[in-house]
Formats: C-alpha cells, sequence, structure tokens
C-alpha cells in the first residue's frame, strides 16, 4: 500500500536528518576540545577525558587486547550481539507473561482491581535496584539437573521490566472496543474466547505497538544495566565497564563499547518499528500531520 | 461508599496474600536469607537502620532531583526552541525517537572520565540527558497538537506566532508536560541509583544495595531495596501533587483563551 | 408496499417493564408494561423523544440487556435461545466495522461465528454485496468507505446469516440527508427481496413513515408506547414523499409525539404559532 511506502521513505527522511543532528553533536564535541584549550572549562577536555572524534574511530580497529586478532570493533559488535540476544528472551518473556496478566485482568474484574493499582506503581518504582539480588537469588536454584545461570537472570530482570508497560498498554487495548462493537459480538452468540480473539486483540494493536515499544526500551536498558550490575561477562554492559577502566591506557576504547549500546538500541527501534508497520498496515492512519 | 470499598479491596486482599505467601514460604521451607529474607525481616532491618536508609536515599534522591530539574529545563527549551524552528525540529526529533530504546546510561563512564568521578556532577548529568528526552517529547507534542480551529481563530486576530504560543500552545502543553513529568521522575530515580554502579562515591541506595548483596547482607539489601522503591513513590507522588495544584490554573487559562 | 406478510408472530411483546439503578435516587423506569406485537414480514418503527425507552426496547428483543417483568417471544422462542440460535440480525447508528477487516471479512464475521465454512462464507459475502451494491469494495478496508457505504456494510452484515428479524438502532441518524434518503429507498428494496420483518428505531418522523407499515410511538417517564399508527401508503415510489397522504401521516405521528409531551407549556404555544 503507498501509505507504507509513504512512511518508509518518510523514515528515510527522519533518518538522514538524524544523520545530520549527530554529526553536529560531532562537531560541537570538537569546538568544546577547542575552547578548553583557550580558557579554563569547569570539566576535563584534555585527549584522554574527551578524545577526538577521529581518535574514537581509530579506536574501532584496535586490537582488542595486546597482540590479539580480534579488533575492539568486533569484540563490542560480539558483545552487542550478546546483549541483543539476552534482551530479545527477555523481551519475549516479559510480553507474554504481560499479555497473559492483561487478559486475566480483563476478564475478571476483582484481578484488574486488585492488580492494576501494583502493576501502575511498579512502573514508578525503581525495581532495577533489585537486579544485584536476583542474581543472588538465581546462584541457589536448580531445577534437577539444570542450573540457573547469570544469564538467566539477567534475561529475568530484562524480562520483569517490559513486563509492566506491556501489562498496562494491553489491557487498555482489550478493553477499547466499543460498546457497539461489543453488543455486535454479543449479537452473535460469541463465546468469551472468540470475543477475545476476534475483537478485542485486534482492537487492542493501536495500544499495544506504543507498550511494546516501551517493553522494548525497558528490555534492552534493562540487559545493559542489569549485566552492569551483575557483572555477567559477555555483554555489552560489562564490556563497558571494563573498558571505562583502561581509559589512561587506552581512552577511545570505551567509545566503541558506549557506540555499541547505541547501536543495540537502533537495532532494537527498527524492529519494532517494523513490528509496527507491519501490525498497523491495516488501520486507518492516524495523526499524519 | 459501598463503591469505593469495592475498589480497596481487591488490591488489599492481594497485596496481603502475596506478603503472607511470602511469608509462609520462608518460614516453612526454611529459606536463608541469601535466597529470600522474610517479609518481617525486611522490615526489621528497614527500622533498624532507618537513618542508614534515610541517607542512602537522601544522597540518590538528591541527584535524582537535581538531573530531573536540569534535564526538565533542558527539554522545555529544546521544545520551544524546536517549536519555533522547523530545522532544529527535524534534527532532534528523529535522534529523541531513536534514542527511547538506546541504554543512555552508557554515557556514565564518559562523563565519569570528563567529569570529577569522586563529585555527584557525571551522575546528575547523566539523569538529566534521560529525563530530557521524554521532556522534550511530550511537551513538544503539546505545542504541536492544538486544535486547528483554535490556530485559525489565532489566525483569523492576526496574532504575532509568539502570542499564539503563550495563549494557545503553552497552555495546551501543560497536560502533555505533566505527562512527561511522570515518565521522566521515576527514570530519574532509576537513573541516578545505576550510575552508582559505574564507580564514585559510595552513598546511595545503588552501591550500598550492591556492598550489603557483596557482604551477603541479604536482609538489608533488600532493605536498601524498599528505600529506594519509597524514594521512586515519593518523587512520582510529588509530581501528581504539583499538577493537581496547577492543573485548575491552566484549565483558567484555557478558558480565558 | 402491499402488504404481503402472513399472520404468523414473529415478535411478541407483554406487559414488559424494565427499570434502571432500581432502588437508587436516580431510579429511571426506561419501559413501563409494554405491549407490542409484529407479524412476520413487517416493518414497524419505533419512535419518540430520547429517553423514551426505544433503543432500550430493542435492546431486550435482541437480548443484549435483561427485562424485570413481562414476557418476549422472538419467532416463538425467548430472546436468549433466539439470539443463541442467530434468530436475528443487528445494526446501529455507528456501523461498527472492524478497522482490521476488510468489508467482505468485515460482512463473514458472523458467519465465522455461525461457523460456517471458508467457501461458502466467499459466496455469501459475494452475494450480499451485490445486493448493497458494494460488488467492487470487497477487498477495501472499511475506513476507505463513506459513511453511507460502511453502513451498507453493516446492513449486509445484519443480513449475513439469513435471520428472518432485522433490529435496526437509528441506522442512517449520522448521515446527511440526501444519502439517508437514498439509504431509505435501498432498506425497503432489501426488504422488497428478502421479506424480513424489520423492527427500526429512529428519530426521524419522515423517516418513520416513509419505511414502516406500522410507527409505534414511544413517550419517556416513564418508557412506553402511546400510540399506533398504521401507514398505508402502498408501494413507495419517487412522489410518495411529495404526496398528500405522506404529509397526512407524518402529520399524525408529529400529533401523536405531541400528545405526550410532557412540557407541556412550550407545546400550546408551539401549537399557536403554527
Amino acid at each position: 500500500m503507498a501509505s507504507t511506502r509513504d512512511r518508509i521513505s518518510n523514515g528515510f527522511v527522519s533518518f538522514l536528518w538524524a544523520l545530520a543532528g549527530i554529526a553536529i553533536i560531532g562537531l560541537m564535541w570538537e569546538l568544546t576540545k577547542l575552547i578548553g584549550t583557550i580558557i579554563d572549562l569547569p570539566f576535563n577536555t584534555s585527549n584522554q577525558a574527551m578524545p577526538h572524534i577521529w581518535t574514537m574511530f581509530s579506536a574501532f580497529s584496535l586490537p582488542e587486547v595486546r597482540g590479539s586478532d580480534t579488533t575492539v570493533f568486533q569484540a563490542v559488535l560480539a558483545a552487542s550481539t550478546y546483549s541483543l540476544t539476552l534482551a530479545l528472551g527477555g523481551f519475549v518473556i516479559g510480553v507474554s507473561v504481560g499479555l497473559l496478566l492483561a487478559i486475566i485482568m480483563q476478564r475478571f474484574l476483582f484481578f484488574e482491581r486488585g492488580l492494576l493499582p501494583f502493576v501502575i506503581a511498579s512502573q514508578t518504582v525503581p525495581l532495577i535496584a533489585l537486579a544485584p539480588l536476583i542474581v543472588g537469588i538465581g546462584n541457589q536454584i536448580s531445577f534437577g539437573p539444570i542450573q540457573w545461570s547469570t544469564t538467566y537472570s539477567v534475561m529475568f530482570i530484562a524480562a520483569y521490566l517490559a513486563f509492566f508497560p506491556l501489562s498496562v498498554g494491553a489491557l487498555r487495548g482489550l478493553q477499547a472496543p466499543s460498546s457497539t462493537s461489543l453488543e455486535l459480538m454479543r449479537s452473535y452468540a460469541a463465546t468469551n474466547n472468540k470475543v477475545l480473539w476476534k475483537l478485542r486483540f485486534p482492537a487492542s494493536i493501536p495500544y499495544l505497538v506504543p507498550a511494546l515499544k516501551v517493553s522494548a526500551a525497558a528490555a534492552v536498558v534493562g540487559t545493559v544495566v542489569a549485566e552492569i550490575s551483575t557483572g555477567v561477562r559477555g555483554g555489552i554492559g560489562r564490556l563497558m565497564v571494563e573498558y571505562a577502566r583502561e581509559t589512561t591506557s587506552q581512552p577511545a576504547k570505551v567509545y566503541v563499547a558506549v557506540f555499541g549500546a547505541i547501536l543495540l538500541g537502533l537495532v532494537v527501534a527498527a524492529a519494532i518499528t517494523a513490528v509496527d508497520v507491519l501490525l498497523t498496515r491495516n488501520l486507518p492512519k492516524k495523526g499524519l500531520a | 461508599m459501598n463503591s469505593k470499598l469495592s475498589y480497596l479491596w481487591p488490591p488489599i486482599l492481594i497485596a496481603a496474600l502475596f506478603l503472607g505467601a511470602w511469608q509462609l514460604l520462608v518460614v516453612v521451607q526454611d529459606l536463608k536469607p541469601f535466597l529470600l529474607p522474610a517479609p518481617s525481616l525486611i522490615a526489621s532491618e528497614f527500622s533498624n537502620g532507618a537513618t542508614l536508609m534515610w541517607g542512602a536515599a537522601f544522597y540518590t534522591g538528591t541527584t535524582a532531583f537535581l538531573g530531573l530539574l536540569f534535564g526538565t529545563i533542558a527539554g522545555l527549551f529544546m521544545a520551544l526552541l524546536a517549536q519555533r524552528f522547523i530545522t532544529v525540529n527535524k534534527l532532534v526529533t528523529p535522534l529523541a525517537a531513536g534514542l527511547a530504546t538506546v541504554p543512555i546510561i552508557a554515557l556514565t563512564p564518559i562523563l565519569n572520565n570528563m567529569f570529577n568521578i569522586t563529585s555527584r556532577t557525571p551522575r546528575v548529568l547523566v539523569t538529566a540527558i534521560i529525563v530530557l528526552f521524554p521532556i522534550f517529547v511530550n511537551v513538544m507534542r503539546g505545542l504541536i497538537q492544538v486544535n486547528p480551529l483554535q490556530v485559525e481563530l489565532m489566525r483569523s486576530l492576526n496574532a504575532a506566532p509568539r502570542t499564539t504560543l503563550r495563549i494557545l500552545r503553552i497552555p495546551n502543553a501543560i497536560p502533555f508536560f505533566f505527562t512527561g513529568l511522570k515518565i521522566a521522575a521515576p527514570l530519574a530515580v532509576i537513573a541516578a541509583l545505576v550510575a552508582e554502579y559505574f564507580g564514585g562515591p559510595q552513598e546511595g541506595l545503588g552501591s550500598r544495595i550492591a556492598s550489603a548483596a557483596a557482604n551477603t547482607a541479604y536482609g538489608r539489601a533488600w532493605a536498601y531495596v524498599l528505600a529506594a522503591i519509597i524514594t521512586g513513590l515519593i518523587f512520582y507522588l510529588a509530581i501528581i501533587a504539583i499538577e493537581r495544584l496547577v492543573t485548575p490554573r491552566s484549565a483558567q487559562l484555557h478558558v480565558k483563551a | 408496499m402491499t402488504t404481503t406478510f402472513d399472520t404468523g408472530s414473529a415478535l411478541a411483546i407483554s406487559n414488559v417493564s424494565k427499570v434502571f439503578n432500581k432502588g437508587n435516587e436516580n431510579e429511571v423506569i426506561a419501559l413501563s408494561d409494554v405491549n407490542l406485537n409484529v407479524h412476520t414480514g413487517e416493518f414497524i418503527s419505533l419512535i419518540g423523544p430520547s429517553g423514551c425507552g426505544k433503543s432500550t426496547l430493542l435492546r431486550v428483543i435482541g437480548d443484549l440487556t435483561g427485562f424485570d417483568s413481562g414476557s418476549v417471544q422472538v419467532s416463538g422462542k425467548s430472546p436468549e435461545d433466539a439470539r443463541k440460535e442467530r434468530l436475528y440480525g443487528i445494526a446501529f447508528q455507528q456501523a461498527a466495522l472492524f478497522d482490521w477487516r476488510t468489508v467482505s471479512k468485515n460482512i463473514e464475521l458472523p458467519l465465522e461465528l455461525a461457523g460456517w465454512d471458508k467457501s461458502q462464507r466467499e459466496v455469501r459475502s459475494a452475494e450480499l454485496l451485490e445486493m448493497v451494491q458494494l460488488s467492487e469494495f470487497g477487498n477495501h478496508r472499511p475506513w476507505e468507505l463513506s459513511g453511507g457505504m460502511q453502513q451498507r456494510v453493516a446492513i449486509a452484515r445484519s443480513l449475513a446469516v439469513d435471520p428472518p428479524l432485522l433490529l435496526m438502532d437509528e441506522p442512517f441518524g449520522a448521515l446527511d440527508e440526501m444519502t439517508r434518503e437514498r439509504m431509505q429507498n435501498e432498506l425497503l428494496r432489501i426488504r422488497l427481496d428478502t421479506g424480513k420483518t424489520i423492527v427500526f428505531v429512529t428519530h426521524s418522523i419522515p423517516e418513520a413513515v416513509y419505511l414502516s407499515d406500522r410507527v409505534v410511538v414511544m413517550s419517556p417517564r416513564p418508557g412506553r408506547i402511546t400510540a399506533e399508527i398504521n401507514v398505508d401508503l402502498g408501494e413507495r415510489t419517487e412522489t410518495t414523499r411529495e404526496s398528500d397522504h405522506f404529509f397526512h401521516c407524518v402529520t399524525s405521528v408529529r400529533e401523536a409525539l405531541r400528545l405526550h409531551d410532557t412540557s407541556g407549556t412550550s407545546t400550546s404555544s408551539f401549537r399557536g404559532e403554527v
């Protein structure tokens, strides 16, 4: 459909503008460094604290450790991919549980009244503070021969951060159908399950998509933060902490890791946008302005 | 009266059942505190260490508050700029949208290098940057999504853009601003807390939770988590209170316009 | 319109009452002792000011809401059984089409729920699209259609399982006057083709008169039937709306409505101006 194509081309134009925005930030960075050499700024503008942009880019191809074959960029890419897997796992679990809870809350008034206040309150509190403790618990758990690994803890944290925004959005969506639509389904003697599949689910899409965006963001941030606070190796969160410690010898290295974290976020944003286009392609386009 | 009660008892019942089941699980299964401390243990650790909790919460809360303040000011300023200049809008809006899924907290080590890591500054800055985007996005929405009929009315009255901004767009943006604040305030607490994991002063909630967990003082670690949750709630409720205070006045402004 | 209906009873309502917020201070008697019989193939309109219970009565017939006392028989069955056996189709003021389904798929929705095969459904929806003259629009999305076209899809949907009874709640209420008159003619044509019994709720006196064999006048506080006016206009043609007999019928309905207008003083002053 033409409108889908329009959205893609609009997206491309936005992308070009975003690149221009990034270029301006880069210019400001160098300008700040320049000013720092002339007057005394209240922060450190030395090459060690604020490396030149080109130093950052050259750090991409540095060997990861002395004498190693892998470059910093390859290491960062591998770590970002690993974090992406964990975030994706957490996202899928969180979304599934969130949807299930939304369905239960929609079906039973008792659970809506009993759980919704906590779901909403939990969005306002720093549940991430639990991260170091989740690992502590996880290390003690085993299901038969399967030992809980710390990667599960990271996924678990990502999942529960993704779960809350989704369940609220999904509940709102499931409750979105007009009373007329519901009367219509009743006139067809449709069962509750049919009403759910044929009406409530499709009608919830416009509410579900923004909730998915928030959940995806929560899963990514949750993964990175969980990696940092639990010290799980292999992911971009831990790599950032490690590279940050090397700033005295290799100041530009940490920027490659930050770049990796941003890349991770952008990949997820792109994926979610694709899901958005896919899910809403048959729906009227609202708010084009 | 009756209907109010029917809204109150389910959450209370569920909370009671949840805490009861937790306590029972710990007692019956004889779980060690390192696995899962009982609610009663957490409560007693919390009240015993009240001054410690308060101190840590105050430290992290101050970071979050300063970050929220600076981030909000920057976000408002950027939104006004982007509303006025289309180029700024085109440069910033896609960046803001893309950054929604980016773990901005990753900037902390960089800021730790640029600023004095032993000070609060890098933490406040990273919090401010995280806060900036939801404020910007929501206020921008409020400035732009005005009733087209009202815009036409202002045009028919030959109002200057500045006047339209003051009389129409800013009052229209106030509810959106609070929506942004309600997203930003919990984020500020989370950012202030997580930024502590990157090193620096050890006074805050994040550092305390991590060190209590590392020292196997799990009851105390959970008590700090409780303090963090309370801090988050205070921020959120404060925003709600301010919104209640401000909104009627903005509604009056609306009527006058 | 010749009286083609037989004497079978499509709808028998006796002594039906319904109260909202019972025992509460804002108690409303929505329906008070309502009696109504509709023959198979008959077209009746329920008309009256807002709050007279006409929509509530329609919902009672469709088992979309309950009632407190009396009895309702739809084709000799209780409203609940009639609903479960899909003995009626319904259309509302909002077309209530599902945005995510194509026009054809919207019409097929009741068939899906009634367990029809895919191939049977497709044949039936093509048939219905032809009936409402939207054959080229089967693959369109409902939001790409005009309001009148959307309402035609909703009518096709209400006819999908070929139910003997059609319930219509101000289906043309949101349309402009020209589209509305066109839709009224289409509805009469469909009625002629299908022989359905139709219960039609409306605010518009000319609409009620033009469409119906019988206009049932209702009035509020409490909601009740205050008059029944037989319309004997014969077959509707282009000149029907301009005929003296049409105006005569409109006047009778208008007077029946005025007679029970509870805001009495304004009625007499209005009468004076005429």
